[in-house]
């Protein structure tokens, strides 16, 4: 005889009971198990979507509005021995040929067969050997696309992208016309994920709409010919060396860098260099404004160079006569030319050339009659917000007339602005300017035909810099004394193309940051089923404790049979061990059919809250052995804490008992009474204390607060329903003993199968109860400033940059908006960097989210949106601190609240890197958590900081739209349609605020309604363990029914009072757990506005109430079946 | 062995019940003397509630005295720790109750076997299961080795209780109405099976009883009177 054959033994005899433990602790495991499950599952369909979208590309560099020539791709495959592939990516948009179906802001991408190599799988690739090229005039397109615009193979689709433009359309003198250009195109292929249907760098599990156009096609169609805005490289040469050589695959992408650097010319860095007479060389670009870093890295080459400045004049004036429409250059004086490098022979300017003078052509001279002392006033546009055009004046004093026929006449100096340069007359200019036509002359036509460009007027660099600057630049153009081929030598040695923004990224490793470090829904479903494990451990302790209360004797015989109390406690801790395993395994088969039912009420009915039906079960070895282990831990520690409460009692108090017949001592209960009343007292003022702080303080309403308060007044119950049971229990007897009095007895009987039955119960009705409070409804109070839509009525995104002001006259008239329509509309622009959805409908983890660049002052005046929480020593409106210059460097960013908490996994004060155009990375400070809000999924910097790091971001492509509630007999809906009508040519997709916050607020209110169903199926549990009670209960006392029915109580009383005892567990369960749930939700209840949803609330109690009467009348049934009269005799 | 060959020797036990302060002090004994020699058979008579079980268990090391001294072979109980106690109810001392209290999970064989389980003896644990068999050939029931609990009579659930008793070779058998759940042939028969046995093993033997049948078949009949132990034996 061994302990194991005892237990063995025990195991076989009692496999009714421990039934009941089995499938208590196959329950929890199934739950918590699955519940991990669901979290590896939706990480490996985050990283199954990122694979799909990025198939075997590992690094990308993304020119955005940057061009370089297509067959770098060429020299980087056969330099790296990586795959890669030259694209264009461009924004866009999509409408079905007839007109049917649109879809905003989709991603068109022109690609060439290499790019199939690149792909997810081999079906991909073999598009790269069965005609990956497509063919002319033909668009594949990806299925998404194809399912939102309800198109087939071999149908007509117009789409329609940015007409690129090296100068930015913010620029001054961009021009205004044909920004965009539209492509009608026949559908060839509809694209699956495994095509690399869905190749997109935003990590996001909602699919990119993707159209994919023949690389030389859109090359050609966009005047771009052999020119790309993106390389992808499967990297694999470069993580092969890396691993070779052990080093970090960084490094590999420092080498990717190294080797584009080595193999890219200036023109790949928008840079030209034109040869000029004396042996000079003229730097200049397409981009008209030169960058700063090139400006750096010429300094650098040590190169002698002239600084050129030259910006667009409305008009020269001496006195009344005016000259219109004429280039001024800027150049320093020779003393000053030392500044910018060495000094230039070549200066026109003399060294004693004064900032306020300048020097004017001959033609210029005789056009305005002037002459040296005169005073010339010249009058330029500058650029504000919106594109605004700010026509300002300065006046120069005329220093000396020069000869148009020497050196000043040098039409070089003019840089080659887009729409200008090219135009064969003045009056076919298209500079972005309004331009008056009838002020330009028959003479200003001869001079652009024999001169074009070439400056009238010439100032000194220091004035025209002061003038004209911009975020673009402060040169067109740099003079070098040495020939083209030296110039071009040492600027590609000192040039780096990252300062450019032209660096390689690994958007693998992002991809997989992004993927792995989401919202864990593994702990998130744990959460939401923490009710549901904690019932079925309670169900499985209290059957445990039931069968050890059955085996009280038998511990008892133990004991006197010489075990010791340890020896007893750890031959039924085994026992129960061996079960928690048995029941552990059985849940890991249950895990795996939980988590399966998690993933398809995620695919299905709690869609809302993923936005994918993409996903796919999967389980780790780790995760099964781990959530196998803990849940059979936390079933052995239930276990264990059962057997030391009930194997620590004396042997010979164990022998006396039998079949769990043990009463509560009356003696000791009378003095845990008062303590129990004192512990209830202390816990309810406590709860009411805590309520009283957040009613008095509002920002103390937090989630800590709230399940503070619930369990100090869940356990101040608790204490108070012991206290009565156990004074009930203490009272003196009665001489008038009532059915009713008996029925309380009977409860105080088993105080400790009371309690559960209330904790439970209380518990899980406090959860529903509760949780409904903290739906969001944003169309409740959706028109106040204050709320989460800002009081606006409609948020809006375009596909391409709207640069003109929506709200100036100027603008609407350019985009055709009717003016009374807009009179009381009001729009609220915002810059944008694509970036990661950093919003609660995005599972991955936000890398490097978008940006929006707003002017904080009309926030900050309308006093737009609530803030959750800000920054010490902030400003009464903390829009204001947008504005605020930070220490190192730092950028003031807001966000809202929960973007911050679950997409970025920060707090208020954390800083998060971004890179800014020119490849640095500069520290964005998170100042300010907007509660609740449409702002959701990006970061909000302020506008000047947004140019100050992205200055070649033209436009804005967010909007707020606003409407004066008196403004006009149209609804805001007619405003909105004609609207986007009318930018129909940008995407302009407009969502009103209301549905855009509900959208967001869904993935809250799924997660309640998870976490209410979740807890549901808990309560459940707990009546099912009602019943349980119920039935051991009458199985205990059939001998005393049946002493009930020997002295002429009818079976239907004894059935009413058996169902009276438990339905007053019941009832006080539900009542407290209402009760507290009422106490907590107070704060949020008095809130103005505030709807409780009684109506749902008192359905799903009832219910609760029904089962729960219903499992205890048929337990009752089943326990008080056959003659109780028996059982008396048995005895 | 005791020098003196003095089994177990009671001096002045007393057990106060509800000595918490709760309630009014009772005391069931009041200072109990007792001793008994290697082989020798003691009946302990009296009243329901007179504190005979509360006696036995107290000797059985089940409950700790409130005061006085006892001692088993010279040993002072009062002395040992729990683990001390269970191992000396183990090895010592053997009990048989009103109620069989056999395990039905276990057949007749195992029951027998279920004190073997925590004794240390190596050897001992070897040879159990033959002297098990033997001893249950003894009582007559060699036939029943494998039979479970539920199948048995009355008669050889206690005959099997005895034997249980018995496996670890004790020095003392406690019984505590051992034939009080009996019909008058088992409890007869069961009574000269403890008589023969206390013969034959040399046990000290202590029968808590109402019955005077049993009692006057012990060498010593003892009543428990206002807590105190009364020679009645005469």
């Amino acid at each position: 005889m061994t302990s194991w054959r005892l237990i063995a033994g025990s195991l076989r005899h009692y496999w009714r009971t421990h039934l009941g433990v089995l499938l208590g602790a196959a329950l929890g495991t199934t739950v918590l198990l699955g519940a991990l499950l669901v979290g590896d599952s939706v990480r490996a369909s985050l990283l199954q979507m990122a694979q799909a979208r990025l198939g075997q590309v590992s690094a990308a560099l993304l020119g955005n509005d940057r061009f370089f020539h297509s067959d770098l791709a060429t020299a980087l495959t056969a330099e790296l021995d990586a795959a890669t592939a030259p694209i264009l990516l461009l924004p866009g948009t999509a409408a079905r040929g007839d007109g049917g179906a649109r879809a905003n802001r989709i991603q068109v991408v022109g690609v060439s067969s290499e790019f199939w190599k690149l792909g997810p799988s081999p079906s991909s690739e073999k598009l790269a050997t069965h005609g990956g090229d497509i063919p002319s005039d033909t668009v594949w397109v990806n299925e998404p696309l194809a399912r939102q615009l309800g198109i087939k193979v071999g149908e007509s689709v117009i789409v329609r992208v940015p007409q690129p433009s090296m100068l930015s359309r913010d620029a001054p003198l961009s021009p205004t016309e044909d920004t965009s250009l539209a492509l009608r195109l026949t559908v060839g292929r509809i694209l699956q994920a495994a095509d690399f249907g869905r190749f997109s760098f935003q990590a996001s599990q909602l699919p990119t709409l993707n159209a994919f156009v023949g690389l030389k096609e859109l090359q050609l169609k966009l005047g771009q010919t052999n020119q790309a805005n993106g390389l992808i490289s499967s990297f694999v040469g470069a993580n092969s060396a890396s691993q070779k050589t052990g080093t970090q695959p960084r490094s590999s992408l420092s080498r990717l860098d190294e080797i584009f650097r080595a193999q890219v010319k200036l023109a790949d860095l928008g840079l030209q260099l034109l040869p000029l007479t004396h042996g000079q060389t003229e730097l200049r670009t397409p981009r008209v404004f030169l960058d700063s870093p090139v400006i750096a890295a010429a300094k650098a080459t040590g190169l002698s160079f002239t600084p050129i400045f030259t910006y667009f004049a409305n008009e020269l004036r001496v006195g009344s006569r005016t000259t219109p429409y004429s280039m001024v250059t800027a150049l320093p004086p020779r003393r000053d030319a030392g500044e910018m490098g060495r000094p230039s022979a070549v200066s026109l300017l003399p060294s004693d050339f004064k900032d306020n003078e300048v020097m004017i052509n001959s033609w210029l001279a005789e056009d305005l009659q002037a002459k040296p002392g005169d005073s010339l006033e010249l009058t330029y546009y500058i650029v504000g917000a919106a594109r605004q055009l700010v026509e300002q004046r300065t006046s120069f004093r005329v220093h000396s007339i020069v000869s148009i026929d020497g050196a000043a006449g040098d039409r070089t100096l003019m840089p080659d602005f887009p729409g200008m340069s090219d135009a064969e007359n003045c009056r076919d200019w298209d500079t972005g300017f309004p331009i008056k036509t009838d002020a330009i002359r028959e003479k200003d036509e001869d001079y652009w035909k024999k001169y074009r460009g070439t400056p009238k007027a010439f100032i000194s660099l220091r004035a025209g810099q002061s003038m004209w600057s911009n975020r673009f630049g402060d040169l067109t153009s740099l003079r070098f004394e040495v020939g083209a081929k030296e110039v071009e030598t040492a600027l590609r040695r000192h040039l780096n193309p990252a300062s450019l923004g032209l660096s390689f990224m690994d958007v693998r490793a992002q991809a997989q940051a992004a993927s792995t470090q989401g919202q864990d829904f593994g702990q998130l479903f744990l959460g939401f089923s923490f009710f549901l494990i904690l019932s079925a451990l309670m169900l499985m302790a209290l059957v445990f404790r039931f069968s050890l209360e059955q085996r009280t004797v038998e511990m008892g015989l133990l004991l006197a049979l010489g075990f010791t109390p340890r020896r007893v406690r750890w031959l039924l801790m085994g026992e129960g061990a061996l079960i928690a395993f048995l029941g552990g395994m059985i849940g890991l088969v249950g895990g795996v059919g939980y988590a399966r039912a998690m993933l398809y009420g995620l695919s299905t009915l709690w869609r809302s809250a993923v936005g994918t039906t993409m996903l796919v079960y999967d389980a780790r070895l780790s995760t099964l052995l781990i959530g196998a282990a803990s849940s059979v831990s936390l079933a052995v520690f239930t276990i264990f804490w059962i057997v030391r409460r009930e194997a620590q009692r004396p042997a010979h108090a164990l022998l006396q008992e039998t079949g769990g017949a043990r009463l509560s001592g009356s003696h000791e209960t009378r003095g845990r009474g008062k303590a129990t009343l004192w512990a209830g007292i202390v816990s309810f003022v406590m709860g009411a204390v805590l309520t009283g702080m957040v009613l008095v303080d509002r920002k103390a309403a937090t989630a800590g607060m709230f399940f503070s308060t619930a369990s100090l007044v869940l356990i101040g119950g608790l204490c108070f329903i012991s206290w009565w049971l156990i004074r009930d229990l203490a009272t003196n007897s009665t001489t008038h003993l009532s059915l009713i009095q008996l029925g309380l007895r009977n409860v105080c009987r088993r105080i400790d199968r009371s309690r559960a039955i209330v904790i439970l119960l209380a518990s899980g009705s406090f959860l529903i109860a509760s949780i409904g409070i903290f739906r969001i409804d944003a169309a409740r109070d959706g028109q106040l400033h204050t709320s989460g839509t800002g009081g606006y009525a409609f948020v809006g995104e375009s596909a391409l940059p709207i640069v003109q002001d929506l709200n100036a006259t100027s603008g609407r008239e350019l985009y055709n908006l009717d003016a009374t329509l807009m009179a009381p509309v009001t729009v609220l622009p915002f810059r944008l960097r694509e970036g990661d959805d950093a919003s609660c409908l995005n599972l991955n983890r936000a890398q490097k989210p978008r940006l929006l660049g707003v002017s904080p002052i009309p926030l900050a005046q309308r006093k737009a949106f609530t803030f959750a929480a800000v920054e010490v020593g902030s400003t009464n409106q903390p829009w204001h601190l947008l504005s605020k210059k930070l220490a190192n460097g730092e950028i003031p960013a807001i966000a809202d609240a929960n973007s911050i908490q679950w997409a970025l996994g920060k707090k208020l004060g954390d800083t998060l890197p971004y890179t800014d155009e020119q490849g640095r990375t500069i520290q964005l400070r998170l100042v300010g958590a907007v509660a609740n809000s449409i702002l959701q999924g990006a970061l909000i910097i302020s506008e000047d900081n947004f140019l100050q790091l992205f200055p070649s971001e033209s436009g804005y492509r967010f909007f707020l739209i606003d409407k004066q509630t008196d403004g006009g007999k149209a609804s805001i809906q007619d405003t909105a349609a004609h609207l986007t009508k009318a930018l129909q040519e940008f995407g302009l997709e407009l969502t009103p605020t209301v549905d855009r916050l509900n959208a967001l607020n869904a993935v809250q209110n799924t997660y309640l309604n998870t976490f209410q169903i979740l807890g549901g199926l808990g309560l459940l549990l707990g009546s099912f363990g009602l019943g349980i009670v119920v039935l051991r209960n009458v199985l205990e006392r059939r001998n005393e029914l049946g002493l009930l029915q020997a002295v002429g109580v009818g079976r239907t009383r004894v059935l009413g009072l058996v169902m009276g005892e438990h339905v007053l567990l019941l009832g006080l369960g539900l009542a407290l757990g209402i009760f507290a749930a009422a106490i907590a939700v107070l704060p949020a209840a008095l809130v103005p506005g505030a709807q409780l949803p009684l109506g749902s609330l008192a359905m799903t109690l009832s219910g609760v109430g029904v089962f729960g009467a219903f499992a205890t009348y048929a337990a009752a049934l089943y326990a008080l079946r056959g003659r109780l009269i028996d059982a008396l005799r048995s005895e | 062995m005791s020098t003196d060959g003095c089994l177990l020797r009671l001096t002045g036990v007393t057990k106060v019940f509800g000595s918490q302060g709760q309630t009014a002090p009772l005391g069931i004994l009041q200072g109990v003397d007792l001793s008994l020699a290697t082989g020798e058979s003691i009946a302990i008579v009296g009243p329901s509630g007179s504190g005979k079980s509360t006696l036995l268990n107290i000797i059985g090391t089940l409950d700790r005295p409130t005061g006085g001294r006892i001692c088993l072979r010279d040993q002072d109980l009062a002395d040992l720790d729990e683990k001390s106690l269970a191992e000396i109810r183990n090895r010592q001392l053997g009990f048989i109750f009103q109620m069989h209290h056999l395990l039905p999970q276990c057949t007749v064989l195992e029951n027998v076997l279920v004190p073997t389980v925590v004794t240390t003896d190596v050897e001992l644990r070897r040879s159990a299961p033959i002297r098990a068999r033997e001893l249950l050939q003894r009582v007559g029931l060699k036939d029943r080795l494998h039979a479970r609990p539920g199948t048995l009579s009355g008669g050889e659930r206690q005959r099997v209780a005895v034997v249980r008793a018995l496996i670890n070779r004790p020095a003392l058998l406690l019984a505590d109405e051992p034939t009080g759940a009996l019909d008058r042939q088992s409890a007869t028969a069961l009574t000269q099976l403890l008589l023969e046995l206390n013969k034959e093993q040399n046990l000290g033997l202590i029968v808590v009883t109402h019955s005077l049948e049993l009692a006057q078949q012990m060498g010593r009949v003892l009543e428990l009177q206002d807590g105190r132990l009364v020679d009645i034996t005469a």
